[in-house]
């Protein structure tokens, strides 16, 4: 069966209904949402209630963790001294809209989502600051997914939709035993496991302004990106009237694939 | 400038109105970084240095904006008015390079337009966030503050170093040229630091609220030069 899987809505809601409209046109009625409902974009609480009216499963990103909890971000949270200062213009804008019944919903998403051996987070396993950046190292990226007890996870939080698999992998393990003066050792042989990233809804920076969602064929594994025009123009003109800075509305009508990393993209979030 | 074996020098003229459009004034961008590239170079706008300096195998760079094409090519198409200049100063050209004419420089830049907009902005003791100057040029060239013809600087890090950046519109790419000179990791640099930009529909005070958030403050910067000290002192051997 076909399940949905959006994340990174960024209050854009433009965006979010047409991602929604593609998803009910398949005739799709699974649908996981991987966070970061608000943040940037000018719709945060309309974004909130189309989610809360779907009753769409949704686990908690690092935006609308930072809304419930404040800005108390790990150093990966920023990239930049610039994008640090950005966020928290927007993070102030957002936290003065969203009304208090939106902002309790929040606060009830839970960190992950898991069925069967399918898991969903915003982030990583570990935390939703954390970038899985398709690049990452191999065995760090296996560790995140066998850790978690996953053959597929599900995360967003790049704005990069991507599918990696992870053939071939094996972990050591090796135990010293300080009684006994020995070395045990066992060596794991693991199957294929799978990291999908599920991109943008309300930002995407794949190259394109088109918002990105995945299907999932639970029964063959099989995964598709999907590529979703909606009308950008009216989201910028709507970023522009509420006051936020008009950079943002620059980025989205560009899309580019630009966006700052953090220079140690191994670092494990310390939040 | 590098292949020339005896010494270089450098004038920058101001060039003259054209049609009622009034000329940018420099920055000295060029000539610092000239200067940086060539500690011996010579600044034939100093009074001081041009009569001494006319020798047989100085080569002389002379800059001049100009807003037209000239009508000839070649050494004839020199304005008259800069050639008194240059004859007062005892040089004769020997070559007349002109951008979209001359394959040593970029053909496409010189655009067709009406206004020039030109903004500059003088960043001496500041020091940058590496990534986010990084971002800010990005945004800069690729059109988030309006179309961008040219855009030149020079930006100080926290290390100590010096880039060079350039950007012309036709070109693929920017250039990043680090400095060969490198301050100390001691507060804040003295050398220039310049941001001139030309284009259109130039939105100065956004790039300037934008730099305000990409700058770093005395409590940061000493955060990123301390440990640069302790491995300088670390790298000194005791005697």
């Amino acid at each position: 069966m076909n399940h949905a899987i959006i994340s990174c809505l960024h209050a854009n809601l433009p965006a979010a209904e047409a991602v929604l409209n593609d998803i009910d046109r398949q005739g799709i009625d699974t649908i996981t949402c991987l966070g970061d409902l608000v943040g940037y974009g000018p719709q945060p609480n309309e974004v909130v209630e189309l989610i809360r009216k779907r009753d769409i499963a949704t686990c908690q990103g690092c935006w609308d963790e930072d809304i419930i909890d404040g800005l108390n971000a790990c150093e990966c949270s920023y990239p930049s001294q610039l994008a640090e200062r950005r966020g928290h213009l927007a993070h102030q804008w957002t936290d003065d809209q969203l009304t208090d019944e939106n902002k309790s919903f929040l606060a009830s998403l839970p960190t992950s989502l898991r069925r069967d051996r399918l898991l969903f987070v915003h982030g990583s396993p570990n935390s939703q600051h954390e970038y899985l950046l398709p690049d990452m190292d191999a065995f760090a990226a296996l560790e995140r997914v066998e850790t978690a007890g996953a053959d597929i996870l599900f995360c967003g939080h790049t704005h990069q939709p991507y599918v990696r698999e992870l053939r071939d992998g094996s972990i050591r393990v090796r135990l010293q035993n300080a009684d006994h003066d020995c070395d045990q050792g066992e060596e794991l042989t693991l199957p294929m496991r799978k990291i999908v990233n599920a991109g943008s809804v309300g930002e995407p920076r794949h190259g394109s302004t088109n918002a990105t969602y995945v299907i999932h064929n639970d029964a063959t594994d099989e995964v598709e990106i999907k590529e979703v025009p909606y009308d950008v123009g009216q989201t910028c003109q709507a970023i522009v009237e509420a006051g936020l800075p008009k950079v943002f509305a620059w980025r989205l009508s560009h899309g580019f694939e630009f966006a700052e990393q953090a220079e140690d993209a191994s670092h494990v979030c310390e939040r | 400038m590098r292949s020339h074996q005896g010494k270089c020098g450098y004038l920058r003229l101001d060039g003259y109105p054209f049609n009622g459009l009034e000329q940018v004034s420099d920055s000295g961008i060029d000539k610092a970084f000239l200067k940086d590239q060539f500690p011996e170079l010579i600044d034939l706008s100093d009074s001081h240095h041009a009569p001494r300096s006319q020798q047989g195998d100085l080569l002389t760079l002379i800059e001049l904006p100009q807003f037209q094409a000239p009508q000839h090519a070649g050494l004839t198409g020199i304005d008259p008015r800069i050639k008194n200049q240059l004859e007062a100063l005892r040089l004769h050209p020997d070559r007349h390079l002109h951008f979209g004419r001359d394959p040593e420089l970029p053909n496409k830049d010189t655009l067709e337009f009406k206004k020039l907009e030109s903004f500059s902005l003088s960043l001496n003791a500041s020091v940058w966030d590496p990534p986010s100057l990084n971002t800010l040029w990005f945004e800069l060239v690729n059109g988030a503050y309006g179309d961008v013809y040219r855009a030149k600087a020079l930006m100080n890090l926290p290390d100590g170093r010096s880039m060079f950046f350039n950007w012309i519109v036709s070109q693929e790419s920017s250039q990043f040229l680090p400095l060969e000179e490198i301050s100390a990791p001691n507060g804040r640099p003295a050398s220039l630091s310049e941001l001139v930009v030309q284009g259109k529909h130039l939105d100065g005070l956004r790039i300037q609220s934008t730099i305000d958030l990409c700058l770093l403050n005395d409590a940061v910067l000493e955060m990123h030069q301390m440990p640069l000290r302790d491995r300088q002192k670390e790298a000194i051997p005791s005697t």
